[in-house]
């Protein structure tokens, strides 16, 4: 059995962070359509990243000595929640911000520390993960990506598909084996950091349903790094993606992906005068299931900032949440066609990219298999 | 209030409940949890309360508490009630308020047979063997029992936010939102814990139907999933909030 979850709340300090943030995106946002800001953590914008940074909002939490804010996780759970819910595009710098830097602060050499995760809070390097594969998905440790000791450091030959905005990082964090073989299993994998500029790394860009190319394949000739080019411990990559994988699964970014979805479909609700019952109805399912949602990850961020690793409970927000994501667009739908006058086309263009890319919320970060198998273990059946 | 205070000596009092209980409830104090200090009650507020009506919920033979800790709240000689509605609504309480205070408090029991519910069904499949082996080990299993946590988790979040400051006050917005999310959260883990458990769930002598038959029946009482939903959209399309400000204050 699981503890069950402490309520959280927002303090007076980090709650004041809310009004600039929402004043900025207010501007900066302005006349920007709901389909373009429904990509929120898809949507690449460096200039916006640098921005964002400009005001400390890049590695808020991150310690002040290597560029950050030294902010509590709540301060962040307010500023991400409010790019999320805006639909502010973040991509370029979210998973540097997210995964990357705090990987380096634990397990980079100090070099690495003092020269990268300065330049990732002030939105001037990105990073992209390195972790499926055309043969490994799911079944991660099943990666071929090799990297074999040199005199000077490791040579890496092979491919990652996939990998959100590989083609456009300046850096990629990599799981490859070192050693042994696919029949090794998570033995013998190990954590690379690879400058994607280094000779020998191209990247192509995958087109995706809705006409963006977010994610893609890159791929790896040759590849000479240097020595300090291994994250960690050689041999020890799979523990230490797993860790970085609960930074990805904990944060609020699995409850909003469709709030500008709800948004312009009330505003549409709004505009048409006194709502039906059936209306109303749905306004609170949605907004009843969101709320319940936003108080767990609240919950779960209070275990993070108690130092806490709250693996399974991260996971069981992330499964729940891609769930109700994932069902706003249908919702959204069902409503929409029961009517028999005409809907904006700014709204059927938001319903119409978030019907068709709302299957990856399930799938990125992890599948919603892959989670349920981790919950399943959390509540000792496996 | 804190927890430790009551809970224990409410666990065992619950626990040893005889034929003719009301006699030692009323000798308890537990009935007068909510009446005023002053009138010799223990002036709990709502989050006091969560703990014990959500150990209450856990056990589904347990006779009509909640309701009649509520219903002394207007008549201090309550026993045995039912619902405590017509008794608040009789002393002069706001019928507005009087049905989201049940609805909080039935989701407070709710959240709590769910979580009885959980247990029950993660013993059985850890024990029940076939082909071979205990049936917990069986992805298929593993999965449903996965979303069952994961909507005993979102059950008891949802009623325990609602479950705030003095009882005639309760957040009604909050009760909405609770009483919606667990009549959701109830369909789903009767549904799994009756599909693992198989025949010997629908057995007369076995726990399980008094769990789940309880949790239809809170479904029910004091406005379903419909009617909160209802009453939680309007005020949503009424206000000119987004919905990540709506949710916020809910």
């Amino acid at each position: 059995m699981l503890t069950p979850l402490v309520p959280a709340a927002i303090g007076p300090e980090d709650e004041a962070l809310r009004a600039e943030v929402r004043a900025f995106l207010a501007e900066r946002l302005a006349g920007v359509p709901g389909a373009r800001r429904a990509r929120t953590w898809m949507g690449f914008d460096a200039g916006f990243s640098r921005d964002l940074a400009a005001r400390g909002w890049v590695g808020l939490t991150l310690p002040v000595e290597f560029g950050g804010g030294g902010r509590s996780p709540f301060a962040r759970f307010v500023l991400i929640e409010e790019l999320l819910a805006a639909g502010a595009p973040v991509a370029a710098h979210w998973i540097a911000e997210r995964q990357s830097a705090p990987l380096l602060l634990r397990y980079g050499t100090e070099a690495q520390r003092r020269d990268i995760v300065p330049r990732i809070c002030r939105g001037e390097a990105f990073f992209c993960i390195g972790m499926s594969e055309p043969n490994s998905g799911s079944d991660l440790a099943s990666v071929r990506t090799r990297a074999e000791r040199t005199a000077n450091g490791w040579r890496l030959n092979g491919s990652k598909i996939w990998t959100t905005y590989g083609h456009k990082a300046h850096y990629m964090v990599a799981l490859v084996r070192t050693s042994g073989g696919p029949d090794d299993r998570q033995a013998g994998l190990s954590q690379l950091l690879i400058d994607l500029k280094t000779p020998g790394v191209t990247a192509r860009p995958i087109r995706d349903l809705a006409g963006d190319e977010h994610f893609s394949e890159v791929f790896f000739e040759d590849v000479d790094l240097p020595g300090d080019a291994l994250i960690g411990q050689e041999g020890q990559g799979w523990s230490q993606t797993n860790a970085e994988l609960a930074f990805e699964r904990s944060g609020p970014e699995r409850l909003y992906s469709s709030t500008v979805l709800i948004d312009e479909w009330m505003d549409f609700v709004r505009s048409r005068g006194e709502p039906t019952e059936s209306e109303a109805e749905l306004a609170g399912r949605m907004l009843a299931r969101l709320a319940t949602l936003r108080n767990m990850s609240l919950a779960v961020t209070g275990q993070l900032a108690r130092g806490e690793s709250p693996v399974v409970e991260a996971s069981m927000v992330k499964d729940l949440g891609a769930s109700f994501e994932q069902s706003i667009p249908a919702l959204v739908t069902d409503h929409l066609a029961s009517l028999e006058g005409p809907v904006p086309a700014p709204l059927l263009a938001t319903l119409d990219y978030l019907a068709g890319m709302s299957p990856t919320f399930s799938l990125r970060g992890g599948t919603r298999e892959i989670l349920r198998g981790i919950i399943a273990r959390g509540l000792g059946l496996r | 209030m804190s927890d430790d205070l009551f809970l224990d000596p409410w666990r065992r009092l619950l626990d040893g409940l005889g034929a003719d209980p009301w006699p030692e409830l009323a000798g308890s104090g537990f009935l007068d949890l909510l009446r005023p200090e002053a009138e010799g009650g223990a002036g709990l507020d709502l989050a006091g309360l969560f703990p014990l009506a959500f150990e209450a919920g856990r056990r589904p033979r347990a006779p009509h508490v909640l309701p009649t800790i509520l219903a002394r709240l207007a008549d201090p000689q309550a026993l045995d009630c039912p619902d405590a509605g017509p008794v608040l609504v009789a002393g002069g309480s706001d019928p507005a308020i009087v049905r989201a205070l049940c609805a909080a408090v039935d989701a407070a029991l709710m959240a709590g047979a769910m979580d009885a519910l959980q247990a029950m069904t993660l013993d059985y499949a850890s024990t029940r063997r076939q082909f071979g082996r205990e049936i917990s080990k069986f992805q298929a299993i593993q999965h449903q029992i996965a979303v069952m946590a994961e909507e005993v988790m979102a059950a008891r979040m949802a009623a325990e936010t609602a479950m705030t400051g003095p009882p005639l006050a309760v957040p009604l917005q909050a009760a909405a939102v609770a009483k919606m999310r667990c009549g959701e959260a109830a369909l789903v883990c009767a549904g799994v814990a009756h599909a693992v458990h198989g025949a010997i769930g629908v057995s007369a002598e076995h726990d399980l139907h008094h769990l789940t038959g309880g949790l239809h029946r809170l479904r029910l009482s004091h406005g379903g999933e419909a009617y909160w939903a209802r009453r939680l959209g309007a005020w949503a399309l009424s206000r000119p909030d987004d919905a990540a400000t709506l949710a916020r204050s809910l």
